[in-house]
């Protein structure tokens, strides 16, 4: 462990326990591993370039392939419990190898293509959907050391990868040559253009406040310390609080999770877009999804509830890595209670709550968080900037909820064959 | 420099690909995957802004839309009949050509001059381009701002027609 | 305005709740409230999670459950207690058809009274339960087991004498109440059918000596008075508890 030791800068954790440092340096680990074999081998610089990029790539795949496994187990018993069941427990101890039987079992599927399928097309969507997911999780930090691809417009990045998302959607759908995929792919557009939206107008007022779309150097202006312990997380601001919960909205939506989950509801078309997908191209979209809902929920760690900061002062022993993995367990498991208790909306649900709600909400943060940056640091301007910016939010909220509401959302539907 | 050279004849590819494709939906995605080359062209030439915006706004709005459109509006053989007559000839002409004007003269205005190769783009600020953005280029900003608002306000409208019409 | 004409007949009778307004969405986070107390308390409370956990915990079975029917012998051996006759009351009344039965004879020719080929065939039993209704011998029964999967659909499903004639005891396990009261009145039967005999018996013994008396009464002078008594034994009674 010396030269691990080393190599990774002691100076924020000089009086810590060894044993955090060493965790703290664990991500890090390959790397070093293979840095050293290259130093030790004479191996040319591009070489040992290239091996570092491919095994920090290896660490964040592996790292993040063994969290979709353990968390499509996680949901099934998490669901299980809310629904006063037991979820799978059959194979292996409390099910641990479930999600080991379920690739088998994928895996040795038949692969089917339909007689009407662009073939090349369909072969290529799965993929597509992967690739982005698998890109917008190499820029996010996940430690203070551990940043895979530390970009200076990681947040752009992150936004122009999960675009082709889309599009990678619509060709599943289209390709299928089937209604089902079609429908399911359109919704799935409708829904993912339309909450594209307030996800990124709520993160304008982030990228205002730190002066930067560097995703580590937002994590940097979050992880001080208000008053000597509370942490300068973007939640705890009235804009950040405000548009904190609607980009997490958004982010539901955009990961096709319940409530939010018409692209793929089960009981209405089947499977949405991956209806005539079987075996490992199944998978795949799977894989993606789970994928981008990590990476998703990752941003939204990053952007609002502070990276991998401490949430207060002194707690910064602990790496700063499990911090940003503690975050990622609360906002998946919160997921996962929505889904199991709140059912799914309708199509014009959908829209209306994203572009009569979320939007003009999401745009309010803005010109909040410009009253916030300009009431300044301080105890008496932060209750300045509170003083001003919540009748700033609420009166709008107020009159968007209660209001507009009222005046644009339809009559209560008449179920005329219900009771 | 190789692979620009690589590049540049798969966009003019996937372009001509986009223009004589029989299909709709075939050629519309052959016009993302060409806006996405451009895009990857602009992040080799150190652009990174210009390269993520143009994959962001190209590849996941403005391809999914046109996706989006040709799917929920069936094209019929009227429109093919529409889209040969002179009229739509000429007006697609009156569209094109002023574009292809403005492209040549840029071009050719850059040949001639060292100024493209002086000011690299890796030396841009994030910062700069929007003090420019909403101080030199206000105007053209509103411009677009406006025209974007007319479209969204007559989609609006045409989206109300057709729910009244339905009722 | 027309359709909704229709809808307020239907709800007028059930008015609306009064709605309470505290925050809008309340109703959203009630919920989460129930699953989040679903998800906590299935961890310790054993009413928040009534998975019985099948192949190795077992729901009781009520003994009122019934599906196929199987045969009663009495005592230990099976072949000698068996109860059955062959009447083939059962294999007439069954609906699908699904019972089988060839009479055992002797090489005279004689009834055995018992089965020498007593199928079932499992499936095609419907479980309806007329077999075990009709016997007049307190012989065939409704059986609980249910686990009956089978490789073969045919040979595996169908059920001859070895597999299918159980002990009086088993009877008594699977359904107590009903298997004591057909021991009862089996029992009540036997001592009756003993009485009658004895009684029979009695009166033969009785008639045999008036006979005598009668005779020895001829020979003085006179002709005899022939009496044959033939009565058969009545079928015992079920007692047949449901």
């Amino acid at each position: 462990m010396n030269f691990l030791a080393n190599q990774v800068d002691l100076s924020n954790a000089v009086d810590a326990p060894a044993i955090w440092t060493t965790l703290e340096a664990l991500p890090q680990l390959p790397n070093r591993l293979v840095e050293w074999v290259g130093f030790q081998m004479n191996a040319p610089a591009w070489l040992a370039t290239l091996l570092g990029m491919l095994v920090s790539a290896a660490v964040v795949v592996g790292v993040f392939l063994t969290c979709f496994a353990l968390v499509s187990l996680v949901e099934r018993k998490t669901l299980a419990r809310i629904q006063n069941r037991y979820g799978p427990n059959r194979v292996g101890p409390w099910g641990l190898f479930q999600p080991v039987a379920d690739g088998i079992k994928m895996l040795t599927k038949e692969d089917i293509v339909p007689d009407k399928a662009e073939k090349l097309l369909h072969l290529i969507a799965p993929i597509m959907i992967v690739i982005p997911a698998v890109l917008a999780l190499g820029v996010l930090p996940y430690g203070k050391e551990w940043v895979p691809v530390n970009l200076e417009l990681g947040l752009l990045f992150f936004f122009a990868v999960g675009a082709m998302t889309e599009l990678s959607v619509f060709i599943a759908g289209w390709a299928s040559g089937s209604k089902f995929p079609m429908l399911g792919s359109l919704r799935a557009i409708s829904q993912m253009v339309s909450y594209e939206l307030p996800l990124l107008i709520s993160a304008i007022g982030v990228i205002m406040m730190t002066g930067s779309m560097s995703l580590p150097s937002i994590v940097e202006h979050q992880s001080q310390y208000n008053f000597g312990f509370i942490s300068n997380w973007n939640i705890f601001t009235p804009w950040g609080l405000v548009g904190g919960i609607v980009f997490f909205i958004a982010c539901i939506a955009e990961a096709n999770r319940c409530p939010f989950d018409l692209p793929e509801g089960e009981s209405e078309i089947v499977a949405g877009h991956m209806t005539e997908y079987s075996g490992f191209k199944y998978a795949l979209f799977f894989m993606g999804e789970y994928l981008g809902l990590f990476a998703i929920s990752g941003l939204f760690i990053t952007l609002f509830l502070g990276g991998w900061s401490a949430p207060f002062a002194g707690l910064e022993f602990v790496p700063s890595w499990l911090w940003f993995f503690g975050k990622l367990v609360c906002v998946i498991m919160t997921m996962l209670w929505i889904r199991g208790t709140w059912m799914r909306v309708r199509m014009d649900q959908l829209m209306r709550f994203c572009w009569l709600f979320l939007i003009p909400l999401s745009l309010l943060t803005i010109p909040a968080a410009g009253i916030w940056r300009f009431c300044g640091d301080g105890f008496l301007a932060g209750l300045l900037g509170w003083g001003v910016t919540i009748p700033f939010l609420i009166i709008p909220y107020i009159i968007i909820t209660v209001i507009l509401n009222r005046r644009l959302a339809p009559a209560t539907r008449q179920y005329h064959f219900a009771e | 420099m190789i692979a620009l050279f690589i590049l540049i004849p798969l966009i003019v590819l996937a372009a001509l690909g986009a223009i004589w494709k029989a299909r709709p939906v075939h050629a519309a995605l052959l016009l993302a995957l060409s806006l996405s080359l451009v895009a990857v062209l602009y992040l080799l030439l150190g652009a990174d802004f210009l390269g993520l915006i143009q994959f962001s706004v190209y590849v996941g709005a403005v391809a999914v839309l046109i996706v989006f459109s040709l799917l929920i509006t069936r094209p019929s053989d009227e429109t093919k009949e529409i889209a040969r007559r002179p009229q739509s000839i000429l007006a697609g002409l009156i569209c094109a050509v002023p574009v292809l004007a403005v492209l040549v003269y840029s071009v050719s205005y850059s040949i001639g001059s060292d100024e493209v190769s002086e000011s690299s783009p890796s030396q841009f600020e994030l910062a700069e381009l929007g003090k420019s953005l909403f101080t030199t280029y206000a105007p053209a900003v509103m411009a677009v701002a406006v025209m974007l608002t007319a479209v969204m306000i007559g989609a609006a409208l045409f989206a109300r027609d057709f729910n009244q019409r339905e009722s | 305005m027309e359709s909704s004409a229709n809808t307020e007949n239907a709800t007028a009778s059930k008015p609306p709740a009064e709605q309470k307004w505290i925050l809008p969405g309340w109703g959203l986070y009630q919920g989460l409230v129930v699953t989040a107390k679903n998800f906590i308390q299935s961890y310790y409370k054993k009413d928040r999670l009534t998975t019985v956990q099948y192949p190795e915990e077992r729901a009781p079975i009520s003994p009122n459950f019934r599906n196929f029917p199987f045969l009663v012998h009495d005592g230990d051996d099976a072949d000698a207690g068996l109860r059955c006759t062959a009447c083939s009351i059962c294999e007439k009344s069954c609906p699908p058809q699904c019972i089988y039965i060839v009479l055992d004879r002797d090489e005279n020719g004689k009834s055995k009274k018992r089965p020498k080929v007593f199928e079932i065939d499992l499936s095609v039993c419907m479980n309806c339960g007329i077999c075990a209704e009709v016997c007049p011998f307190d012989s065939i029964y409704m059986d609980n087991e249910f686990e009956l999967s089978k490789d073969d659909r045919f040979g595996d499903m169908l059920y001859g004498l070895d597999r299918l004639v159980k002990s009086t005891d088993y009877h008594a396990k699977i359904r107590p109440e009903q298997a004591a009261a057909v021991a009862a009145s089996r029992k009540a039967a036997a001592e009756k059918k003993e009485a009658a005999a004895k009684a029979k018996a009695e009166r033969l013994k009785k008639k045999a000596e008036e006979a005598k008396l009668k005779k020895e009464q001829e020979e003085k002078g006179g002709d005899a008075q022939d009496d044959a008594d033939g009565t058969p034994t009545p079928p015992s009674e079920k007692g047949d508890t449901k």
